[in-house]
């Protein structure tokens, strides 16, 4: 473990600017993250350009914040209002709806920030021990493993997008034909930009990433935009009884290191996560029918575990570059806009960057615990905002957004095209993680595919010439024949209890 | 429905055509392996086009379960929501050099209030849409030197 960094990292984490990017990412993390439909991928799409003229080490610092603050206030619609802001919110519904329902909403919302803030503190601290051993293994990567990877981490997040793998590959076909579009790197050839100069970068994929995220989702919300808000529920005192404790201890601490190395793996991320430790706890529980139905444990776990999850999600992206979910995918391109670029090699060459970004998360996690129980009321308030009002402001902030990237009207009209494409896409259940994946590593994955089969004479077997790859290699093939073979036995298995039920 | 499911994997699979044609077309590098530009963009484009018609059949043979979530958007006022703030935006986009930043996002916004939100809240509208313009412009341009038009 690399003491020196992480304290140089508190040292950088705690200078004044940034604690107040601190404060200020957390706030208006937590403020998108409250709206219905709207998730940490949202939160940090549309508040990317709040980082221009930052410092790289601030910009990751305040986006970092704003990510684990939209957990929180997608924990925080679940509970109150029962809209989850994205997948990872979705499990704290089962149990803090219905915790809200009964009068304890306060309860539930302390027990999330207490979950959160164990979670959290967990996975940090298990972030520092892994994060250098990681990052020296990854130095052993060549082309061709780095290809292999990033081709695992594509078919991960297909293979888990359940009963949906085709229209998963669909979307990440998609994904790697966009970012096959400009100048290619290697040559200096104009790719499918047919004749635009503008094209010639290649289209951004920050502005893809608001479309589909930002103006693809608030059409998508307008859909139910006349549906009547859930009837907000009192929120009562903020804080937990000695029982709750005693039942939630438990659930909090196995799910945090459950969270954290579900959220390492390439895929997974905050939604499963949350589910796999609602679902554990169910099972380990002495009075598993209370779930579902206001049991405080039930609510504790998945909060615990979503937010180790989303520090373990820094585990690959930081110490390889590689994401592992829409949300970290999103972070990479705002990374990568801020002229870093993540991998082995960061924590040589700016190791302080690491550590003040991981040192952030610790010292968010207490400050957002703070507010998430000092300042509650405040953020409740804003819930009373209608969504009529707040979805045309983040409208707004998508198209700034977009402009600041090269100041160009025609990232507006790329703007519109995705907010449309990401309507329908949402409409027809396509997994939207696939396609935001492949087209952020994709140009990589290009890349180190063509040094590979330049370093093998044109030879494909590149790929097969090392313990790495053929490990990498078979982990793609089970994770593509995974869910195939459990969808067969599923379908056995309601086949034959059709016919034992005849 | 019908047929109407068919126009998504049928759109998919001309996209990957598409593509592959235009992939064959790419000029010849000049460096290095003349044919280096056109390796990914093959498998890619072969890929998709794989995978969609994977698509059209399962959509032949009634894989997915039928998506009513598709006829909310010809629901009440949905489908007037959704065109209108695109042709606002369409609009927006037009005038935003022009006009400038801070008028045209008055403009726009008051508009898109006045649709979402309603008639009759005229007040909530017009100061949101000013008053956010305004506190955004300044955050932009002045705190944070973003040059706008």
């Amino acid at each position: 473990m690399d003491i020196q960094g992480i304290l140089e990292g508190f040292a950088t984490v705690l200078r004044p600017e940034n604690i107040l990017f601190v404060v200020f990412g957390g706030f208006l993390g937590t403020i998108v993250g409250m709206l219905p439909g709207l998730g940490p991928a949202t939160a940090i799409a549309v508040l990317i350009p709040v980082t221009f003229g930052m410092d790289p080490t601030s910009a990751l610092i305040l986006m970092a914040t704003i990510y684990y603050g939209a957990m929180y206030g997608g924990s925080l619609s679940s509970i109150l209002i029962n809209t989850p802001g994205d997948g990872s919110a979705v499990a704290a519904t089962f149990d803090g709806y219905q915790m809200a329902k009964a009068g304890r909403a306060g309860p539930a919302i302390a027990i999330t920030a207490i979950g959160s803030l164990i979670g959290g503190f967990v996975a940090v601290i298990g972030f520092m021990f892994l994060a250098k051993p990681l990052s020296n293994f990854a130095l052993q990567f060549g082309p061709a493993e780095y290809f292999l990877l990033m081709l695992f981490t594509l078919s991960a997040v297909v293979s888990l997008s359940i009963g949906n793998m085709t229209k998963g590959f669909i979307s990440m076909g998609i994904g790697l034909v966009l970012a096959t579009v400009g100048i290619d790197l290697q040559t200096g050839v104009h790719r499918f930009t047919f004749g635009n100069v503008h094209l010639s970068d290649g289209i951004n994929f920050l502005v893809i990433i608001i479309g589909i995220y930002a103006v693809g989702e608030i059409l998508y919300n307008y859909l139910t935009i006349d549906r009547p808000v859930g009837k907000k529920n009192k929120l009562g005192r903020v804080w937990i009884t000695k029982d709750d404790w005693k039942r939630s201890k438990w659930p909090m601490f196995r799910s945090s290191p459950l969270g954290f190395i579900v959220g390492i793996l390439p895929g997974a991320g905050g939604a499963i996560a949350s589910l796999m430790a609602y679902s554990t706890e169910k099972q380990l529980s002495k009075r598993p029918e209370e779930f579902g139905k206001g049991a405080i444990e039930g609510l504790a776990a998945p909060e615990t575990a979503n937010n180790s999850a989303a520090v373990g999600a820094f585990v690959p992206l930081l110490t390889m570059g590689i994401p592992g979910s829409g949300t970290t995918a999103v972070m990479l391109g705002a990374l990568v806009m801020l002229g870093v670029k993540p991998g082995p090699l960061l924590f040589e060459s700016d190791p302080n960057m690491v550590w003040s970004l991981i040192d952030s998360l610790f010292l968010g996690n207490i400050f957002l615990f703070l507010i998430n129980v000092l300042m509650v009321g405040i953020f409740v308030k804003i819930l009373d905002v209608p969504a009529k009002v707040l979805y045309p402001i983040i409208l707004v902030l998508a198209f700034i957004g977009a402009y600041t990237m090269n100041y160009t009207i025609l990232d507006f009209y790329i703007l519109i095209i995705f907010g449309v494409i990401g309507l329908f896409l949402k409409l027809y259940d396509f997994p939207i993680a696939p396609m935001i994946l492949a087209l952020i590593v994709g140009t990589d994955m290009e890349q180190n595919f063509r040094k590979s089969i330049v370093a093998g004479h044109g030879n494909l077997d590149i790929f097969v010439s090392s313990p790495i790859s053929i490990t990498l290699l078979i982990l793609t093939l089970l994770s593509l024949t995974y869910p195939i073979f459990m969808n067969r036995r599923r379908k056995k298995k309601t086949d034959l209890n059709e016919n034992t039920s005849l | 429905m019908g047929a109407t499911r068919l126009i998504l994997p049928i759109i998919s699979i001309l996209i990957s055509i598409f593509y592959l044609i235009s992939a064959i077309n790419l000029p010849k590098a000049k460096l290095g392996d003349p044919n280096g530009p056109l390796y990914f963009p093959m498998m890619v484009g072969i890929f998709l086009f794989i995978v969609s018609v994977i698509y059209l059949i399962k959509e032949l043979k009634n894989h997915y379960p039928k998506n009513d979530e598709i006829k909310l958007l010809f629901k009440g006022r949905v489908p007037f929501l959704i065109i209108s703030t695109l042709v606002l935006s369409l609009i927006y986009t037009l005038i935003f050099e022009r006009v400038g930043f801070l008028i045209s996002t008055i403009l726009f916004m008051a508009a898109v209030l006045f649709i979402v939100n309603g008639k009759e809240k005229w007040k909530v509208n017009i100061s949101v849409a000013v008053l956010f313009s305004l506190g955004s412009w300044y955050a932009f341009s002045q705190l944070l030197d973003v040059s706008l038009p």
